[in-house]
């Protein structure tokens, strides 16, 4: 398996500026570290979507200005596309960021004029930049707006076409740092389909998404990671991250009806009448097997229509890994 | 080469632009040109044309060359800082730094346009010097002055990174700016001649590109001055370029590394 890109034992620490009244009153007190990342270790797979998930301040963005060689690591290493982010002009070329910034454009140009530009510095050819602005253009349903000034642009035109400005060189890596925040619900979710169906089903591009949005990760990610501090708490699929820390299993069956008592280790959680018969959730514990509940109910006659397993919340287990942090996090 | 040019005319196209779309601006800065010129024109006629230092040159046309230059050294200084500075609240540094584009060029670049603005407004100077007050130019020693005006855009963008870097390397305002502006106007022979200035502190001026760079202009266009009179200004021009150029460049790297290694590069 392929890594596009890979972050090993990541440590960053950004000194805190001191305020007048502090250099005057205090000068030779040390300045306060605050440590952005505490030994990231992470290999996202090419062509995936991965989360990373956190609360602010849990160092994401740093993540991403790293992976961007915005930002030097202290110590460890990051690579893209199987180049150290120190050799900047061979991982550039290979990587396009979408800020959450809206302000990131000229205000006083088109959104064409803004598209040139930055085609130019991100090494367009010359004969090729109108056909790829066009094309990009179209992709994002921009054409009809792109001679209009950028200062008229609503918050979702100004993220497609930051998007589309992080595609003029079609990198195959894409970072993206909260691209819907300040979105509405429908542009969230055209911007969602959009990089869900393109940019990942169709060109294959790999895409770290940094967000707290935990419906946008859940819909988006095909793997997840939850930093906390400057740490990665876990990762894994969306699946894998859900059922993190939960050892019981819920299902829920369809039935006829209910028997008062069967003979399997389960506990009924929920049950209530539904159509003609009931809908009954049960939890199984870790030493228990669906099919020993299973045999149990149809030993005890019971009619199953239906039997499905209930997933835990992402929200769940997102507030789950933070209570679980270790409390030396907090020095 | 050919895409470095291509990316410092894609700068200069992304500020014409947005240069034009504030026509009336633009159209009162020359209109303020012209008027601040007529005022000069007619405060000079106080000034005693044989004063020491003026070597013959009419009072007017002796300080019109100096304001149209001292402007260009102004840019020169503030320009790199305050473009870096202007990026950085627009949010679009780090869109530029994320590019394939060298940061060094990036903020080379930046201040192409008003380098360029710069060498349009001195043009406008002499425009109006010769069409409107009836200066006359030489143009006798042509290619010692381009070489001139050459030497003085390269050494007043070496101050500029320097500048620039200071503000990268700080994250404070920029002391060097303030410090130079100040040296610039009152020792470079702007308004007066360095003649002027007690004998003991005359060796500040001779520390400035502009003091140089005035000479050769003054010599070349308004004294008709053959390229031979012109070769001493030339040779220490030539040797403060060496100097600020590579000094500028040598900063700018340091301030860059330290700033992304703090993580400050794109912070205001």
């Amino acid at each position: 398996m392929s890594h596009a890109v890979e972050a090993f034992e990541l440590k960053k620490s950004f000194t805190r500026k001191r305020s007048v009244k502090e250099l005057l009153t205090h000068p030779f007190r040390k300045a306060e570290q605050i440590h952005a990342l505490r030994g990231v270790d992470l290999h996202v797979r090419s062509g995936e979507i991965f989360g990373l998930l956190g609360p602010n301040g849990a160092g994401k963005t740093t993540l991403l200005k790293i992976f961007s060689c915005l930002v030097l690591p202290d110590s460890g290493r990051a690579v893209l596309g199987g180049e150290d982010t120190v050799h900047e002009a061979r991982v550039k070329p290979q990587l396009g960021l979408v800020h959450s910034d809206e302000r990131s454009f000229y205000w006083r140009l088109s959104g064409r004029e803004n598209l040139r530009f930055f085609a130019r510095l991100y090494d367009v050819p010359g004969r090729e930049i109108e056909s790829r602005i066009d094309y990009l253009l179209e992709q994002v349903n921009m054409v009809d707006a792109a001679d209009r000034r950028f200062a008229d642009y609503s918050s979702g035109m100004k993220q497609r076409l930051a998007i589309s400005r992080a595609l003029l060189h079609d990198p195959p890596i894409l970072l993206m740092d909260e691209p819907t925040r300040s979105l509405d619900p429908a542009s969230s979710l055209a911007l969602r389909e959009f990089i869900r169906e393109r940019l990942h089903e169709r060109d294959g591009k790999t895409i770290i998404l940094a967000t707290h949005n935990l419906r946008e990760a859940e819909a988006l990610c095909s793997r997840l990671a939850i930093l906390v501090k400057g740490r990665v708490r876990q990762v894994g699929t969306v699946a894998e991250v859900r059922r993190w820390g939960i050892e019981e299993r819920r299902y829920r069956f369809e039935v006829a009806a209910w028997p008062p008592r069967i003979d399997a280790r389960c506990t009924v959680v929920a049950d209530e009448p539904f159509e003609d018969g009931r809908r009954v959730t049960i939890s199984l514990d870790a030493d228990s097997s669906l099919d020993g509940a299973l045999r149990a109910l149809i030993a005890a006659g019971v009619v199953i229509r239906s039997c499905e397993r209930l997933e835990p919340d992402l929200e769940d287990a997102f507030s789950r890994i933070l209570k679980s942090e270790p409390a030396e996090d907090d020095a | 080469m050919t895409r470095d040019l291509m990316k410092i005319l894609a700068f200069l196209k992304r500020d014409f632009l947005s240069e034009v779309s504030y026509r009336i601006s633009f159209i009162f800065q020359i209109v303020g040109i012209f008027f601040s010129l007529l005022a000069f024109f007619f405060v000079t006629k106080m000034i005693d044309p044989t004063t020491e230092g003026l070597n013959g040159i009419p009072p007017f046309e002796w300080l019109l060359v100096g304001l149209a230059f001292q402007y260009y050294f102004s840019t020169a200084l503030y320009s790199f800082s305050a473009k870096i500075r202007n990026e950085q609240l627009l949010g679009t540094l780090e869109a530029m730094l994320v590019s394939p584009t060298p940061t060094s060029m990036v903020i080379f670049s930046s201040a192409a346009w008003d380098f360029t603005y710069g060498a349009i407004r001195v043009l406008v100077y002499l425009l109006f010097a010769t069409l409107v007050f009836g200066v006359q130019l030489h143009t006798n020693s042509l290619g010692a002055l381009l070489l001139g005006v050459l030497l003085t855009f390269l050494s007043s963008a070496g101050l500029g990174i320097l500048s620039a870097s200071f503000i990268l390397y700080f994250k404070r305002g920029d002391p060097i700016n303030f410090f130079l502006s100040g040296l610039t106007t009152f020792f470079g022979s702007v308004f007066f001649p360095v003649e002027q200035l007690p004998v003991s502190i005359r060796w500040v001026s001779d520390c400035l590109p502009i003091t140089w760079s005035l000479r050769i202009v003054r010599g070349s266009l308004l004294q008709g001055l053959p390229s031979s009179e012109l070769h001493e200004a030339l040779a220490y021009l030539l040797v403060l370029t060496a100097i600020l150029l590579p000094l500028g460049i040598l900063f700018s790297r340091v301030a860059i590394r330290k700033a992304k290694r703090e993580g400050s590069l794109v912070q205001y």
